[in-house]
């Protein structure tokens, strides 16, 4: 779901790049505190192996693949804010050194798979995560990957709109398109994640049982 | 987590890495992702990049292996020193 360059609308990457900034301010205040402190290493190895997973594409049937994009693993282990941060470097890193996702839409790909992604995780598992721990994880997993398609597909359609075709694609083969793919690849998002989480738990059991877990 | 047990995560995430690897250019290296089919749905094709990044995630499985573990490398020490910088410093 890595934007590349050239494909949106440039006042929408815009748009991208100035709530992505925003919201990446905001995470970096939210995060400052002694716990954060302690979990820096667990947010590198997160991080870290987060990116290595999203090299691993999966199929999910018609040609088309799919791969974990880790929001809700990162929020779910991390809270909101510095899950957002670690996702956030994830695709810094990717667009700038391997050329995944464009450089001028890095806004836009921060915006649907870090803010998005995160905040649809936590939104879901802060709500429903205390009492059905997996389910909530494996619905907050799905919904991440499919809110980020979502919004990618708006963008898309709007793209195309605003530029009388020059950019984007039209919103009638964007949102059934992404939609279609991503509950797909979502459900294979809700499986992984829910698997990684269930052998965390047995890793770093201290971390789950910490009352102050969710940082932010 | 003390340093025995972030080696072992490591060395974990790596081997599974490894194996996925095999299974991605056995199943998945052929295919475009959801974007890349919707793009090619509408017939868009993707454009020169207006940056051209250092490295890529490589043709075959050493060069994709080697490109993962130089990502994770860089992700993780970026990632430390970042926080260290940024979170730690100025923590209150």
């Amino acid at each position: 779901m890595h934007i590349p360059d050239g494909l949106m609308w440039p006042a929408l990457l815009g748009v991208g790049w100035i709530v992505s900034i925003g919201m990446v301010w905001y995470a970096v205040r939210k995060t400052r505190s002694p716990l954060a402190r302690e979990r820096i290493p667990l947010m590198a190895l997160l991080g870290a192996g987060i990116f290595v997973a999203q090299m691993l594409n999966f199929p999910v049937g018609g040609g088309t693949t799919g791969h974990l994009v880790g929001a809700a693993l990162a929020t779910i282990m991390l809270g909101f804010a510095p899950a957002l941060l670690v996702m956030t470097l994830i695709l810094i890193v990717q667009a700038l050194m391997f050329g995944d996702g464009g450089v001028t839409a890095l806004g836009l790909n921060i915006l649907n798979m870090a803010v998005i992604g995160c905040g649809v995780s936590q939104l879901i598992y802060g709500r429903f995560g205390g009492s059905m721990k997996r389910g909530a994880t494996i619905a907050a997993a799905w919904a991440a990957v499919f809110g980020g398609a979502l919004a990618c597909a708006i963008e898309l359609g709007a793209s195309y709109w605003a530029s009388a075709g020059s950019y984007g694609i039209p919103m009638t083969v964007a949102l059934p398109s992404m939609l279609g793919y991503h509950a797909l690849i979502g459900a294979g998002e809700g499986i992984l994640t829910a698997g990684i989480i269930a052998y965390l738990h047995q890793l770093l059991p201290e971390i789950f049982a910490s009352p102050g877990r969710q940082l932010a | 987590m003390n340093t025995t047990r972030y080696g072992l995560a490591i060395v974990g995430i790596i081997i599974l890495f490894a194996i996925g690897l095999e299974l991605f250019f056995l199943f998945s290296a052929e295919y475009g992702d959801g974007l890349e089919k919707t793009m090619e749905k509408a017939g868009v094709t993707e454009g020169e990049p207006v940056f051209k990044a250092p490295l890529d995630y490589g043709d075959d499985y050493a060069s994709a292996f080697l490109a993962g573990l130089l990502g994770f490398a860089i992700l993780f020490l970026v990632a430390y020193g970042l926080g260290r910088v940024v979170i730690a410093r100025r923590a209150p």
